[in-house]
């Protein structure tokens, strides 16, 4: 019988392998592992694809597609191969981010109060005030505890050495942490004997934790704040989370409709009356929260909020305004703030990144659109980027035109070596998938990160693109202690 | 618990009891067909326009469809979406509902709603025609098992009320058009209701009057086999203990209502209670010779209205909880939910993009 990773040849010079070095090696941390899945024949494979099917169906855990009519729930798909990071390598990547959001936290209170790291040119000043989401509104207004990000998403890479890069801070809404905890359960179920050879550190009490954290930043000191989550709704892609993580914590699940804002106090209306909240967990944009100061057309927000929040009456999760540091051509300054704020040298590297709107930079871009990855500064979700190598002539034109009409709202990147990552491609073939890691840091009165975080994985053969709404998938993932 | 919670368990609960009062009606017409098709043709439209009266827009119907034959009217009745209270809509918009609380009613009752709506995605019309009793029997299963898994699974606080609520105001409101329709339908204006009993035909008609309320059984164990106008009409409006009564609703709907709000037998609360404690006590008190005195039509006609009362009331209580002066300035474009399908939201909910 042919066993499951017989098969199995990552063998290239431009990417990292998580399983067998260069050398042809298996990585130690994934022999047991290895071993174990050699053990199993297709039919036992095929029996637990099944299980973690239902599972996952059972759960309604799907998320909507836009651009298609009607949005059509699909099924995140899920691989059933763990991705196994030592605690070596977790112990880094964990000082890393924290010196990151610190940063980014010291970052954001400057840049709405004092502006120093302007003054002191580090970051051009055009570059921060006029990006779209730079919050003038909010200059002088101090979030409780001076905490701006309390829930951040970045997502990581491995280059081709394998060491770990940070690819985007996500720093307004990430989401994908239900996959996580969901990804967990799912790979328990399906192969419980794993988990008895592995100390896999437990990423389930997430929920409890993000509580906690919301209720820290209470404007007010309470015995118990109350805390809410607040979703654009049921037609969202991801309200299957926003409902979940409500559950988990016990709290009420909101829409904007639900609130209501009286004398700059937020209530929730209820059947016997109007009951005051202290701590929003929104998953709504700035755009949309309030129609008073945002856009006036969303049904989604809660007219007066904003106001509520700048009298100090309510604390929103993450504060408004974040989406300035996590812009992609303010990405590409993260180290310089880094090393303003800290006085430390970055531990987790950015990516090489090349600035439409410096004329060198946008030279470079121009000459070699072919082999670079271009994005929009502003958008998310794999949407309005241009792949390089996988373009046509004509895709690379038109994409030439937007960039010289509107230098700021474009950087480039070099076509990443995202590393990889044996993903099953049917019932018995693994194959080598790009995979990414997305961790979740929790800011409140310290700075916690769950162990693990969600692995993405592009299953399409060679697609560089992880996301949910491009054909990606994803894998547990598991923080192992050595 | 949340206004809109609260609006979503009533309806959703309510759009699943009109489904399965839908079904009902269509099952016992078709029964009844069988037992007339010696004396008349199956597609005499006196026989499916009723139908269209007690639970739709007759207008509307005739916009879409030329004749009131099985056919359509099972169509317009089941799988129209463009009829707001088909099977298929009512069932879509209980779901609807349902996903909106997703996180507040038990995973059961969630999956049992979602299981009858694929359920519907799967079934044609041709099956439909060509088995109607498995068909409506699955309904009515379904919907019966619904209950019993909220009844097993779901706290029985508030939001258990509400749902007990949508169902008997629901009910009540179904029974008494029901009732109307017949009524009116069975009685030639010029005779007097004591000659109704002479024909067979009506009798048959009454009869299925009953089954479709599953009555039948338990009316005959009180009326023996007398089946004439007075007693169904006693039987089906008046009986306190037959749970498909119009005064057994209304009496559990007002239960559900006092352990919401703690009001009791001798003191309401509120206007909700006050209404239905009036309902409550008319029902209680009145004879089926006053109901005929007064006419069946305007009786019931007057039970449909107060009905229709009692839900405005509840709405403005518990659901639009009111605040006039710090509304946004379009309050009708901000509050009402109304436990639809949300069209309105659609669009910008979905904007947003995913980080």
């Amino acid at each position: 019988m042919t066993r499951l990773f017989d098969h199995y040849n990552p063998q290239s010079e431009r990417f990292f392998d998580e399983v067998i070095a260069r050398d042809g090696a298996q990585r130690s941390h994934y022999e047991i592992m290895m071993q174990r899945f050699n053990q199993f024949s297709s039919a036992d494979i095929r029996a637990r694809r099944e299980l973690v099917n239902i599972f996952f169906r059972n759960q309604g855990i799907t998320f909507t597609v836009y651009g298609v009519d009607e949005g059509i729930e699909r099924i995140f798909p899920f691989d059933l191969i763990p991705r196994i990071i030592p605690a070596s390598e977790w112990a880094v990547i964990e000082r890393g981010l924290i010196q990151r959001i610190t940063a980014l936290n010291e970052f954001l209170t400057d840049i709405y109060h004092k502006q120093q790291i302007l003054r002191d040119k580090v970051v051009p000043a055009e570059l921060v005030l006029g990006s779209k989401h730079f919050r003038r509104e909010f200059i002088g207004v101090r979030p409780p505890l001076g905490i701006y990000i309390h829930v951040t998403g970045s997502d990581l890479i491995r280059d081709a050495e394998g060491r770990y890069l940070v690819l985007e801070d996500n720093l307004r809404t990430p989401s994908g942490v239900s996959y996580m905890l969901q990804n967990r359960i799912a790979m328990k179920r399906a192969f419980p004997v794993l988990f008895d050879r592995y100390t896999v550190r437990p990423v389930e009490n997430y929920p409890q934790q993000l509580l906690r954290t919301l209720q820290e930043i209470s404007p007010t000191p309470k015995s118990n704040p109350k805390v809410v989550v607040l979703t654009p709704g049921v037609y969202n892609s991801a309200y299957f989370e926003h409902s979940f993580l409500a559950q988990q914590m016990g709290v009420q699940l909101t829409e904007g409709r639900d609130l209501v804002v009286n004398n700059n106090k937020v209530y929730t209306r209820t059947t016997r009356g109007l009951q005051i909240v202290d701590v929003i967990y929104r998953r709504v944009d700035d755009e949309f929260i309030d129609p008073l100061v945002f856009r006036p057309d969303s049904v989604l927000g809660v007219a007066g909020l904003i106001n509520a929040y700048r009298k100090g009456n309510v604390t929103l999760a993450n504060a408004i305004g974040t989406g300035v540091a996590d812009d992609k051509v303010i990405y590409s300054f993260v180290p310089d703030i880094i090393r303003y704020y800290l006085n430390e040298e970055p531990i987790l590297d950015n990516v090489e990144t090349w600035l439409a709107s410096n004329p060198k930079h946008m030279k470079h871009i121009l000459e070699n659109l072919d082999k670079l990855v271009v994005k929009a500064a502003n958008e998310s979700g794999g949407y309005g980027m241009l792949v390089g190598p996988e373009s046509t002539p004509e895709q690379r034109e038109a994409f030439a035109e937007k960039i010289v009409e509107n230098p700021r709202n474009y950087i480039a990147q070099p076509t990443i070596s995202l590393s990889r990552h044996p993903s099953f491609f049917n019932d018995t073939e693994l194959a080598p998938c790009h995979i990414d890691l997305r961790p979740y840091v929790l800011h409140g009165k310290s700075i916690s990160i769950v162990p693990g975080g969600l692995t993405r994985v592009a299953l399409k053969r060679g697609s560089l693109v992880v996301n949910s709404s491009q054909g990606g998938g994803s894998k547990d993932t598991w923080v192992i202690d050595n | 618990m949340l206004s809109r919670v609260a609006e979503s368990l009533f309806w959703m609960s309510r759009y699943f009891e009109r489904a399965e009062n839908t079904a009902r009606f269509l099952d016992v017409n078709f029964n009844l067909l069988l037992d007339l098709n010696s004396i008349t043709s199956v597609d005499h439209p006196n026989y499916w326009k009723p139908l269209i009266m007690v639970m739709a827009d007759p207008e509307h119907y005739n916009s879409l469809y030329q004749e009131y034959d099985a056919h359509s009217v099972t169509d317009y009745l089941v799988f129209n979406r463009q009829n707001s209270s088909s099977i298929l809509s009512s069932i879509s918009m209980a779901r609807e509902n349902a996903r909106s609380i997703i996180e507040s009613i038990s995973s059961e009752m969630w999956e049992q709603l979602n299981n009858l709506y694929h359920f519907l995605q799967s079934v044609s019309p041709q099956q439909v025609h060509s088995d109607p009793y498995s068909f409506y029997k699955e309904i009515k299963n379904a919907s019966h098992l619904f209950q019993g898994i909220t009844d097993n699974t779901f706290s029985h606080n508030e939001g258990w009320a509400f749902v007990q609520i949508g169902k008997y105001l629901e009910r009540a409101d179904n029974a008494a058009r029901l009732i109307d329709v017949k009524y009116h339908m069975l009685t030639p204006r010029t005779a007097r209701h004591s000659d109704l009993v002479s024909g067979s035909v009506d009798i048959i008609q009454w009869m299925a009057v009953l089954k479709s309320c599953s009555a039948l059984e338990a009316f005959r164990k009180v009326y023996l086999s007398k089946i004439d106008p007075d007693n169904i009409l006693s039987f089906l409006i008046l009986d306190r203990s037959f749970p498909r009564s119009i005064t057994f609703s209304i009496c559990a709907a007002q239960e559900a209502l006092w352990r919401i709000s703690g009001s009791s037998q001798h003191r309401y609360a509120n206007n909700v209670d006050r209404l239905i404690g009036k309902m409550e006590a008319e029902m209680s008190y009145t004879t089926v010779e006053e109901i005929l005195q007064q006419g069946v039509r305007p009786f019931l006609e007057e039970i449909e209205q107060g009905l229709a009362k009692i839900g405005e009331q509840l709405h403005l209580l518990y659901f639009a909880y009111h605040t006039p002066k710090i509304e946004p300035a379009d309050v009708a474009e901000a509050l009402p939910f109304t436990g639809l399908d949300g069209r309105r939201a659609n669009w910008s909910q979905s904007q947003q993009q995913q980080q």
